[in-house]
């Protein structure tokens, strides 16, 4: 085999890498007071453009999104959230009454009005209405029916379709479970086999793909990792290697790439940057085997009820599990089942009240280095590298992984040291929930609606 | 959740933009109304075929025209006098709509899958496919839905892998930094490897050949990822044996083993790899294998003995998810005292008798494997006294002496070799593996002579492990050891952000060279002067003391260890500890360990009864750092089942101290210090003492 000197490949990333370096030996030249206004986060343009965006949406909007609308709401409610920035009454009821003419009669969100239902779009249509929160937005989600569209587009070997006749991989895996927790509806039905699927998914890079023999992918790992942990299953993947995948995509530019040997870019920043935040937080070796009230690290009042109820049930359940214990030294071997019968929808909020205690794997700083030098376009919105151009995608996974870093070190509920925040602490973001991508207080209010309006069927379903 | 616009528009285009999105909504509602209306005309169908080229985005008209193909090919089929012409005319029109669509978005989830769909119907000519893929692979060489779909079509065309895989080669020819070609390279050999398919056996010529490819993409370029991510997936499949082999165990083979009930006893006679005390009556029968496996029951492994007729129950050690380990132990019940087998009793272990013990990666234990040993019950035996104290032992450096091995040394003593198990390779690969291994060497060296690159360090010193590891399988050496010990320190300087990396594997291969010899073991087995009198058990103690281990290694050899030194290194783990049943002395004082779950390897440890943990960073983290970054983590998946009647809530604080809790309350230790830690305290202490009933010495006080 003869190889080129340089390949196409090659020159791509010497060309990024040279635009990024300019800025930050631009960056490193410029006295303390510069650099602190070059770090900074430009609010107000952003807000700007994310406002102009939803203003435009419902009317005439570029061509391409005409399928994806309940995306371009999920970016751009989401960016302003984490901006901090609240809607007002009449945007926040157009958008509200545009989703819920995307809602089918028989469960789910299209990317349009009349289209047919799509995970995705599901995923960011709940996402949308969790972010304006409030009774009428979380009223509007009809979740009988939506469970049965989960139920229709779950396959025999544990994955979901993203619509009827579609595709099969682990984004629809991943929207469907996130939506089912999220919405209080998640049962051992839907979970069934999702785990072996996924677990197909995983690569021997240690990463996952988005189908069984496929390349690893950064997206694809979030959406992967996240299911795993919602369904309790987190467990049987291979962390050593996924983490060992997951640790070589942060490159010299400070940003992730999202596959071995591709550009870097800022969306990244929350997928594996995300991907880094959920590994912080999955249940220890002992945690898991034995539920003790409260570790004593949350704090949260609220935390009460559910913590009781799920002693309870491992209580109640001892008898059950008995002969899978011995006092000799009592190992658990069945294999992928779950050892008590765990209430899947409290995973995702006890797992936000863990606390953090183990440093972040990636480099945070420089993460946020990254995105807030090369990905801020001049007049708002956020960007992929430099030399492209603003999207509503970017704007939101840009802040979603700034976000990110910038909370990386803290427990849900405790303060950020200005230290951990890159340039100015102005730059600082709202939390948010890793395993949905809602901001925190959003998932609090939504959690709190779902578990106390229960949907009718629920007490058959998730007992 | 890609594939979305990457451009916002610029105002001057927002005009048209505008036009044409009024034009799309107009094909849009027509769409709809045609789809609700179950409209499948020629018309009807022109308009969902110009919305899909200008938008393949949208699902909604896939599955419309999926419905209006379901639909007119039933009218054809009903048609007795149609042809299959007319059935191809259906589905090649889909075949091009998906061409049109792709144009706009190569990225397009629904035009992919839509082309899949029509293809599964049959009646379509597949070689244009490929061509396709060409095209498209040309444009994005990492454009993964053409790759799945590459997969996809190559499965429907029984193309062969062999194609496949050269089709690999070519694209790594005009661009070798394409991962996804190599990503794809390694999938294909794998399974044509495994299937032995014609022109891919023996393995070893076909990864002799791609050692060759994968070395020029890099010294092409040493700074470009994807050749060296490939070269590692190649270097593992040259040193990893597929069967997996029983490494070591303990009795080891042709032991002599000596039990013991009773504590006082003083034997001089025992050696140093195999007498053991235990106050349960049974001795424990370890079994490490070289990887994780499992199926390691009473049916797959046979145990012969006149006393020991039950079946055995087996259980994993080093578990690495939730039914595989690398160790399995059981324990067998000591002969009858006063029974006539007062004599030393015979015992034969065959494993792999019945097939069934199976790797992780799926392979078939093959090589049945005897073992054969003999234990004998200590002359002097009585019955242990409960009631009696216990002396503190104390780690003192003055109550050590040299282990001597003089003449005391049973006649019969193991040396070091035999505490592993040589297994006997066919001799061709073996050899192969070696030979490759130096010749890779020679090569990294000369690289390394032009330029001095990290990752070529890196990978000079996991060759020349690599290279020992294959030896020492004919003989115990290690001979490159200095050397791959001067590249980690070196590595250390160089690169001082992935410190922790190349201190564990400084760790692992100083541990290798220690164990590789008796010589250099016996610098480290120590006399305890005080213990021969009050002996806790074997009274001779391995001490690694002051060696800055970062983590520990080389267990399979140490499974005879009873009482272990670990004092005074940087350890931050004990994983892998939990292999060590017999130990019953473990000092692992002034280390790193930052958490009690890095501790979670002791609650295997059924003998374990003098620990002492003082000064280390416990309580400074609840949670074990290191876990994942180690080969076995969260493999404890172990329950601890305690009585909730037990008054444990009442009068212990078990909300602050669970983690302690857990790994307490499973062992049984007479002798602890805690001291030197974050979480020592009074509070902790009495909480200690609740906790560890047996507990008679806590930070050198005497409790009773």
């Amino acid at each position: 085999m003869e190889f080129p000197v340089a390949t196409k490949t090659q020159h791509e990333q010497w060309t990024v890498e040279n635009l990024v370096f300019r800025k930050y030996n631009l960056f490193e030249d410029l006295p303390h007071h510069a650099q602190t206004l070059m770090l900074e986060l430009r609010r107000d343009e952003h807000i700007e453009y994310l406002m102009r965006g939803l203003r435009g949406l419902p009317a005439s909007f570029s061509v391409l999104d005409a399928n994806s609308r309940p995306w371009m709401c999920y970016w751009i409610l989401h960016s302003l959230a984490l901006l901090g920035e609240l809607v007002d009454d009449e945007l926040e009821n157009n958008t509200i009454d545009f989703l819920s003419r995307c809602q089918d009669p028989n469960g789910g969100y299209g990317g349009g009005p009349g289209q047919m239902p799509h995970l995705a779009t599901t995923y960011a249509a709940v996402n949308s209405l969790i972010t304006l929160g409030g009774h009428k937005a979380l009223s509007s989600i009809n979740r009988r029916e939506l469970y049965t569209f989960l139920r229709r587009m779950k396959q025999p070997s544990g994955g979901f379709r993203m619509h009827d006749a579609g595709e099969i991989d682990v984004r629809a895996c991943y929207t469907a479970i996130s939506v089912a927790s999220v919405l209080n509806i998640l049962d051992h039905e839907l979970v069934d086999n999702v785990g072996s699927y996924i677990l197909s998914c995983q690569t021997y890079e240690g990463g996952i793909s988005g189908e069984p023999g496929s390349e690893a992918h950064g997206g694809y790992t979030f959406c992967g990792l996240a299911t795993m942990i919602l369904i309790n299953e987190v467990n049987c993947l291979d962390l050593p290697r996924l983490i060992d995948w997951l640790v070589f995509r942060q490159g010299k530019e400070c940003g992730f790439q999202g596959r071995t040997n591709k550009l870097v870019d800022g969306c990244y920043s929350f997928w594996q940057g995300g991907a880094f935040a959920l590994l912080q937080r999955i249940p220890s070796v002992s945690e898991e085997q034995i539920v003790l009230p409260d570790v004593g690290h949350c704090t949260l009042d609220t935390s009460h009820t559910s913590t009781t109820s799920r002693i309870s049930e491992v209580g109640n359940s001892s008898e059950g599990t008995s002969s899978q214990v011995d006092d000799t030294g009592g190992f658990r071997q069945e294999g992928l089942k779950v050892p008590f019968p765990v209430n899947y929808n409290d995973i995702g909020y006890d797992f936000i009240n863990r606390s953090v205690e183990m440093k972040p794997l990636f480099h945070a700083i420089a993460l946020q280095r990254y995105i807030l030098l090369c990905t801020q376009a001049e007049n708002g919105g956020l960007i992929d590298k430099p030399g492209k151009s603003r999207d509503f995608y970017h704007t939101c996974y840009c802040l979603s992984g700034l976000s990110i870093c910038q909370h990386i070190c803290s427990d849900a509920d405790s303060p950020v040291l200005p230290r951990a925040v890159s340039g100015p602490y102005s730059n600082l973001l709202e939390p948010i929930h890793p395993l949905f991508n809602v901001v925190l207080d959003q998932y609090h209010e939504a959690r709190e609606f779902f578990t106390t309006h229960r949907a009718p069927f629920n007490s058959e379903v998730l007992h | 959740m890609h594939g979305l616009p990457r451009r916002a528009p610029k105002p001057e285009e927002e005009e048209a933009l505008a036009a044409k999105a009024k034009d799309l909504r107009a094909l849009q509602s027509q769409l709809l109304s045609n789809h609700h209306s179950k409209v499948y005309t020629k018309e009807a169908l022109d308009v969902s075929a110009k919305l899909l080229e200008k938008n393949p985005e949208c699902y909604t008209a896939w599955n419309y025209r999926k419905l209006a193909v379901q639909h007119n090919l039933l009218a054809v089929q009903s048609d007795s006098d149609s042809d299959s012409g007319a059935i191809k005319a259906i589905l090649d029109l889909e075949l091009k709509v998906v061409v049109d669509a792709l144009k706009q978005n190569y990225k397009s989830y629904g035009a992919w899958h839509h082309r899949k769909w029509v293809l599964s119907k049959g009646h379509c000519s597949l070689d244009y496919e490929l061509k396709l893929l060409k095209k498209f692979q040309t444009a994005d060489s990492r454009n993964f839905h053409a790759w799945n779909y590459r997969r996809f079509v190559a499965a429907l065309l029984n193309r062969s892998e062999k194609e496949e895989l050269d089709y690999t080669t070519e694209m790594i020819e005009n661009n070798f930094s394409n991962y996804s070609a190599w990503h794809n390279r390694s999938v294909l050999l794998s399974s044509l490897l495994k299937k032995e398919a014609p022109g891919f056996f023996p393995k070893e010529k076909v990864l002799n050949e791609e050692y060759g490819i994968v070395q020029q993409a890099i010294f092409t370029d040493p700074d470009d990822q994807s050749g060296w991510f490939h070269y590692r997936w190649l270097l593992d499949q040259t040193v990893k044996m597929d069967a997996p082999l029983l490494a070591s165990s303990w009795p080891a083979h042709g032991s002599n083993v000596i039990l013991s009930r009773n504590r006082h006893l003083y034997d001089c006679s025992a050696s140093l790899f195999d007498s053991f005390h235990s106050d349960s009556g049974t001795f424990p029968l370890v079994l490490y294998f070289n990887q994780a496996v499992k199926g390691v029951n009473s049916s797959t492994v046979a145990i012969e003995s006149l006393f020991c007729t039950e079946d055995l129950d087996w259980k994993p050690l080093l578990q690495i998810s939730s039914q595989f380990s690398q160790v399995w132990v059981t324990h067998i019940r000591f002969p009858e005292a006063n029974s006539q087998y007062e004599e030393a009793c015979a015992v034969e272990v065959s494993v792999g008798l019945s097939q069934g013990i199976v790797s992780s990666s799926g392979f078939d234990y093959s090589h049945l494997t005897r073992l054969a040993f003999k234990v004998c019950l200590s002359p002097v035996d009585t019955e242990p006294s409960k009631t009696q104290g216990r002396d503190k032992i104390l780690w003192r450096d003055e109550n050590f002496s040299l282990y001597q091995t003089g003449s005391e040394e049973p006649h019969k003593s193991l040396s070091i070799d035999d505490l592993i198990i040589h297994n006997v390779d066919k001799p061709t690969t073996s050899n192969w593996r070696a030979e490759t291994i130096a010749n890779e060497i020679a090569i990294f060296r000369e690289l390394l002579s032009e330029t001095s690159c990290k990752i070529g360090k890196l990978t000079l010193a996991r060759l020349l492990t690599a290279y020992d590891v294959i030896q020492s399988q004919c003989a115990n050496k290690m001979v490159n050891s200095e050397e791959v010990l001067e590249l980690y320190a070196d590595l250390l300087k160089l690169d001082p952000t992935h410190c922790q990396y190349y201190k564990d594997e400084h760790s692992l291969v100083f541990l290798q060279q220690l164990t590789s010899s008796k010589e250099s073991l016996l610098k480290h087995c120590f006399s305890h002067k005080t213990l021969a009198s009050s002996s806790i058990g074997n009274y001779t103690c391995l001490c690694l003391n002051k060696l800055s281990l970062t983590r520990m290694g080389s267990i399979e050899k140490l499974l005879w260890v009873q009482m272990l030194d670990l004092s005074h290194n940087e350890l931050h783990s004990i994983e892998g500890l939990e292999a060590m049943q017999l130990l019953s002395c473990l000092n692992l004082s002034n280390n790193k360990l930052g958490s009690f779950t890095a501790l979670a390897p002791l609650r295997m440890l059924k003998s374990l009864q003098v620990l002492d943990i003082s000064y280390n960073e416990i309580g400074s983290d609840t949670i074990d750092k290191t876990r994942y970054l180690f080969s076995s983590p969260l493999c404890h998946t172990e329950e601890i089942s305690w009585n909730k009647d037990e008054n444990v809530n009442g009068c212990i604080n078990l909300t602050n101290y669970w983690d302690a809790f857990l790994i307490f309350k499973s062992m049984s230790l007479t002798q602890l210090a805690i001291l030197g830690n974050t979480i020592a305290g009074e509070n902790f202490k009495s909480f200690l003492v609740k906790v560890v009933p047996t507990l008679e010495w806590l930070d050198g006080d005497k409790l009773h």
